[in-house]
């Protein structure tokens, strides 16, 4: 029974059998040593545990600092031996020529457009499919979902091709083809808005409602949009911020659509902006340093306030939860 | 303010025949509760009548006007749930407002309709706040007010009271029952609860299985209920039943059951003789414990020992063996009796029941 | 009959139970009814199912015609029906097999080792937790950038000249530096790794949510029995994460088959398309506007392939919810 007083299993292990010695003093004496040895263990464990995950910050978060001295110098000082960490004559000149000339505003200002577009649009249709999959019930609705779930995971380059013959095709229509083609905002925005990852969330979101408050709604003479806009919507707000930061952060993130649907520098976005701006042949790192830091670092700080919504956000596009 | 009918009304969940073939009518201002055991289908002619649910057969009408085939958002009943469904973003302002907003009541009036509404309930002080900083009691009363507020043709009340407190269900029954009474609404009220059936309907329509067992105001129930379902779900503890059978010997039908035999009068069991005399085989035999009494071994009566005795306070109910059954009897709790003792039943044969071998009440 | 006349039922006490409706019209107008909802939902679907199926549903049928076609993305180049010749040729064409290989490597190699860190990583986190949201939000830091942006940075670490990797190579081990982008097999180690940096951060997270649905008390209970830890690990924790391990599997399978950002960017399938990856070759061949067909066919092998894998994360995570039920 003397097993059972001990409260720490971890000691036990340690300590030596009870019949090496009878001496109740020597005993204790001992097991406080093995406990000692054994904590002394689980520090330096710990230590360990603490220098690797450092290690891993450092290699994550790294790269970004690396871009800072080449930001404010000029891009033959970076090839001098040995290094010179900190510039002895930094210089703002990679943004003045940065603002002065290149597009990087421009192609900012249709980052956002293009962005902002997808989201709301992306929220827009994708709640009120999500609300129609989850509350009414209409034929053939398992169905559709289900086809349309199976385009899930479709990767933009498996229907590049057609994609962009599409947007060409409704480009050569009268009257719609000046808003819908390629090089236009909307030829741009509506392809990257067909990821039916949003109707599937908000399905999920809004069948956890209570079937009550529905019910109550419509007894209280409410249809229903009135439904979807009062009673709904407000109760899902989480789940719009969620989605919403998702989709921003993917859209802005991508490249390879944008990189075929905007090739007039009119309708660039910053991602294939920057791209453009290291050469084939020849590269002014110093512009392309101080482009891609001025990218990062208004996302990083927005991230910092936000960090709980952005983690949730990556995560809602893998568990679906 | 509205009569309502249900004409041969059919719901099927699939293979679920969850209301089957129920036809009744409820006069413009009555009471009436749906009373049975869970799944017995008197939720699901609650949501009929609202339009949650569309019928497989049957029809609907309110005031004349058949609505089966009307939206919920257009037929005009309130419903209050068990679990009251109030809308969690608003204040008990907007939840009572709710209906009246979407009905495109303007400001003033919508105000006024909601003060109204809340002192009534006297919620006045709540309105400020939001669902969850309410008590259970204070969102009972938020939903009343939300369905009272815009003047309903039909209430409908699906278990309103199940999730309150014993102390707080008592006074509110009362109050619901004021309520209606004030504002004379056709309401239709479901429930398992025996007791709030027997004090608040006005009628009662006992279900089982989707149909209709019985309906009448709840002494008729009560004093007669038309099959052993009714007459065991009603009363507590229920009514006594004795299997045996109704057999004729010479022109005389009495019921048997493990030797012992009990002529049967059809005059004073106010059974019909013609009744009667087709009823022989099977039966049961059902007296209420209230109706039993224990009387000294050597007197008239079903003899038994007594096996458990249950004081309550108010009675005290004696539980005695006769042949194998357990018969329930309530006495005065000052009875001295003790377990083990023989006794006698006796009964007044006018309140006894003899059901048939399909469990049908022969009373007519 | 719409207008039914209310009984007077005092008067006539049992003609309020006749029905009103015939059976036929009772039908007809039941159907009606419930039509209704398929009014409203098509109001709530009809904008997503419009953009949904204009831009991706049309575009991928229309992919399969494409496939038997050769040209017709530009005017001046028509486009000719060619059948089955560049299925047949997807399977000789030497550019797009080493595509597939550069890819397939790729996959594989990634995939072992951001899984490998991410649970390690994510076993550390779990068991130690002080401090452990600061460096769930630095490791969820490269997330952040697109993966252009995350390829340029690495342009710098990696660079002959002053890129920290060669500097540390230099001081360190001495010799010149190494051509990160610039050798074979070099390049597409280096696309790796800077693909690993990028996804590490979100399996961590990914594991870490996986690790601490382990119930506590089986830990504790382990423990008590007196199993170690590498036992406690491999008998508790990766049953615990088996299923969420295949699910997370396919799903990187997925994602990481469509490599292209960082290649397109760092090194343009070189050198000698030692990184041409499957997407970078579609696109290469699309938008230079050589031998589409190809490129067409490939994009629906691409669009099967992924279907499929689709198909099996779906089947997978309903067997996970299965047993969690």
């Amino acid at each position: 029974m003397a097993r059972d007083v001990t409260t720490d299993p971890a000691t036990l292990e340690e300590a030596p059998p009870p019949e090496a010695t009878d001496d109740a003093t020597a005993m204790a004496a001992r097991l406080a040593e093995a406990g000692r040895a054994k904590r002394l263990n689980e520090r330096t464990r710990m230590i360990l545990a603490y220098v690797v995950l450092t290690l891993f910050v450092v290699i994550a978060i790294g790269p970004a600092f690396y871009l800072i001295s080449p930001a404010f110098r000029d891009s033959v000082s970076l090839f001098t031996y040995p290094p010179e960490w900190i510039p002895s004559e930094p210089t703002l000149d990679n943004y003045r020529f940065l603002f002065s000339s290149t597009s990087y505003v421009r192609w900012a200002i249709n980052t956002l457009i293009f962005a902002g577009s997808t989201t709301l649009l992306t929220l827009a249709t994708n709640t009120m499919a999500g609300y129609a999959f989850a509350r009414l019930r209409f034929p053939g609705r398992n169905l559709l979902f289900f086809v349309i779930l199976a385009t899930l995971m479709v990767p933009v380059a498996a229907v590049l091709a057609p994609t962009y013959l599409t947007v060409n095709t409704i480009g050569d229509w009268p009257i719609i083809g000046n808003w819908i083609d390629i090089d236009t905002y909307l030829g741009l925005i509506l392809p990257s808005a067909v990821s039916p990852l949003g109707v599937f969330m908000m399905r999920q979101f809004i069948e956890t409602l209570p079937d009550g408050l529905y019910e109550a709604a419509r007894l209280d003479g409410a249809g229903e949009w009135r439904i979807f806009t009062k009673i709904v919507l407000p109760l899902i707000k989480p789940a719009l911020v969620v989605l919403g930061i998702f989709v921003f952060m993917l859209t802005w993130a991508s490249y390879l659509w944008p990189l075929v649907a905007a090739t007039d520098n009119e309708f660039r976005v910053l991602t294939v902006g920057i791209a453009s701006l290291k050469g084939q042949f020849v590269t002014d790192w110093g512009i392309l340093a101080a482009a891609s830091l001025l990218t990062i670092v208004p996302v990083t700080i927005v991230f910092l306030f936000f960090q709980k919504w952005f983690v949730q956000a990556s995560m809602a596009g893998a568990l679906k939860q | 303010m509205a009569e309502v009918i249900l004409r041969q009304l059919t719901k099927h969940f699939g293979s679920v025949e969850a209301v089957e073939d129920v036809t009744l009518r409820i006069p413009d201002g009555e009471f009436l509760v749906l009373l049975g055991p869970s799944g017995c289908g008197k939720s699901t002619i609650l949501r009929l009548i609202a339009g949650l649910e569309d019928a497989t057969r049957g029809e609907i009408l309110i005031d004349g006007e058949l609505i089966n085939f009307k939206d919920p958002t257009k037929r005009n009943v309130a419903m209050v749930f068990q679990n009251y469904a109030l809308y969690p973003h608003m204040t008990v302002y907007k939840n009572v407002a709710f209906p009246l907003e979407t009905a495109r009541m303007a400001r003033e009036e919508v105000a006024e309709a909601v003060q109204r509404a809340a002192e009534m309930l006297e919620i006045e002080a709540l309105l400020k706040r939001l669902p969850e900083q309410l008590s259970g009691g204070q969102r009972q009363r938020v939903a009343l007010a939300r369905a009272i507020v815009r003047q309903p043709l039909v209430f409908l009340m699906d278990e309103p009271l199940s999730n309150l407190d014993a102390q707080l269900r008592l006074q509110t029954r009362l109050e619901l029952m004021g309520l209606h009474e004030r504002l004379g609404i056709t309401t239709i009220y479901v429930t398992h609860d025996q007791v709030e059936a027997m004090t608040m309907g006005q009628r009662i329509a006992v279900m089982k299985d989707g149909r209709i067992q019985q309906m009448g105001d709840p002494t008729e129930v009560y004093d007669v209920p038309a099959n052993t379902f009714v007459a065991t779900f009603l009363g507590a503890p229920p009514m006594n039943l004795i299997s045996g059978s109704l057999e004729r010997d010479n022109g005389q039908v009495s019921f048997r059951f493990e030797g012992y035999e009990l002529a049967v009068d059809p005059a004073t069991s106010v059974i019909a003789p013609d009744t009667l005399e087709e009823a022989v085989g099977e039966a049961q035999l059902g007296v209420r414990p209230e109706h039993l009494t224990l009387a000294s071994p050597d007197a008239e009566g079903l003899p038994g020992v007594v096996r458990f005795l249950e004081p309550v306070g108010s009675d005290l109910f004696v539980s005695v063996n006769v042949a194998g059954h357990a018969v329930q009897v309530r006495m005065p709790p000052d009875t001295q009796v003790s377990t083990g003792s023989n006794v006698r039943l006796a009964f007044d044969p006018a309140r006894s029941h003899i059901f048939g071998a399909d469990s049908q009440n022969l009373r007519s | 009959m719409t207008a039914v006349d209310a009984p007077a039922p005092e008067a006539v006490p049992d003609d309020w139970r006749a029905p009103t409706l015939s059976d036929a019209e009772y039908r007809w107008r039941a159907r009606r009814y419930r039509f209704r909802t398929v009014r409203r939902a098509a109001g709530f679907l009809s904008p997503y199912l419009i953009v949904w199926g204009v831009f991706l549903a049309i575009p991928a049928v229309w992919g399969i015609f494409l496939s038997f076609n050769q040209g017709g993305l530009i005017k001046g180049d028509p486009r000719v029906f060619v059948g089955f010749d560049n299925w047949t040729r997807t399977v000789s064409d030497s550019e797009l097999r080493t595509a597939v290989k550069n890819t397939s490597i790729y996959v594989l190699i990634a995939i072992a080792v951001v899984f490998t860190l991410a649970i390690f990583l994510a076993s550390l986190l779990n068991h130690y937790k002080k401090g452990s949201n600061f460096y769930k939000v630095a490791l969820y830091f490269p997330l952040l950038a697109p993966p252009i942006l995350g390829a340029l940075m690495w342009f710098f670490m990696v660079n002959f000249d002053f890129g920290i990797l060669n500097l540390i190579k230099r001081t360190v081990i001495g010799g010149d530096g190494i051509r990160f982008l610039g050798d074979n097999p070099h390049a597409l180690l280096t696309i790796v790794a800077v693909e690993v940096w990028r996804g590490l951060g979100f399996w961590v997270l990914f594991y870490l949510a996986g690790l601490q649905s382990v119930p506590e008390e089986l830990q504790a209970a382990a423990k008590v029995d007196g199993a170690g830890k590498w036992r406690r690990f491999r008998r508790i924790t990766v049953p615990t994460l088996r299923p969420l391990l295949l699910f997370a599997l396919v799903i990187a399978v997925i994602f990481n088959f469509q490599l292209f950002d960082s290649v397109q960017v760092l090194t343009d399938g070189g050198p000698r398309l030692g990184t041409a990856t499957v997407v970078w070759f579609i696109h290469k061949r699309l938008f230079k506007f050589q031998d589409t067909g190809l490129a067409y066919a490939s994009s629906i092998g691409l669009l099967v392939v992924v279907l499929v894998l689709t198909a099996l994360s779906f089947w997978l995570l309903g067997k996970r919810r299965q047993r969690e039920a």
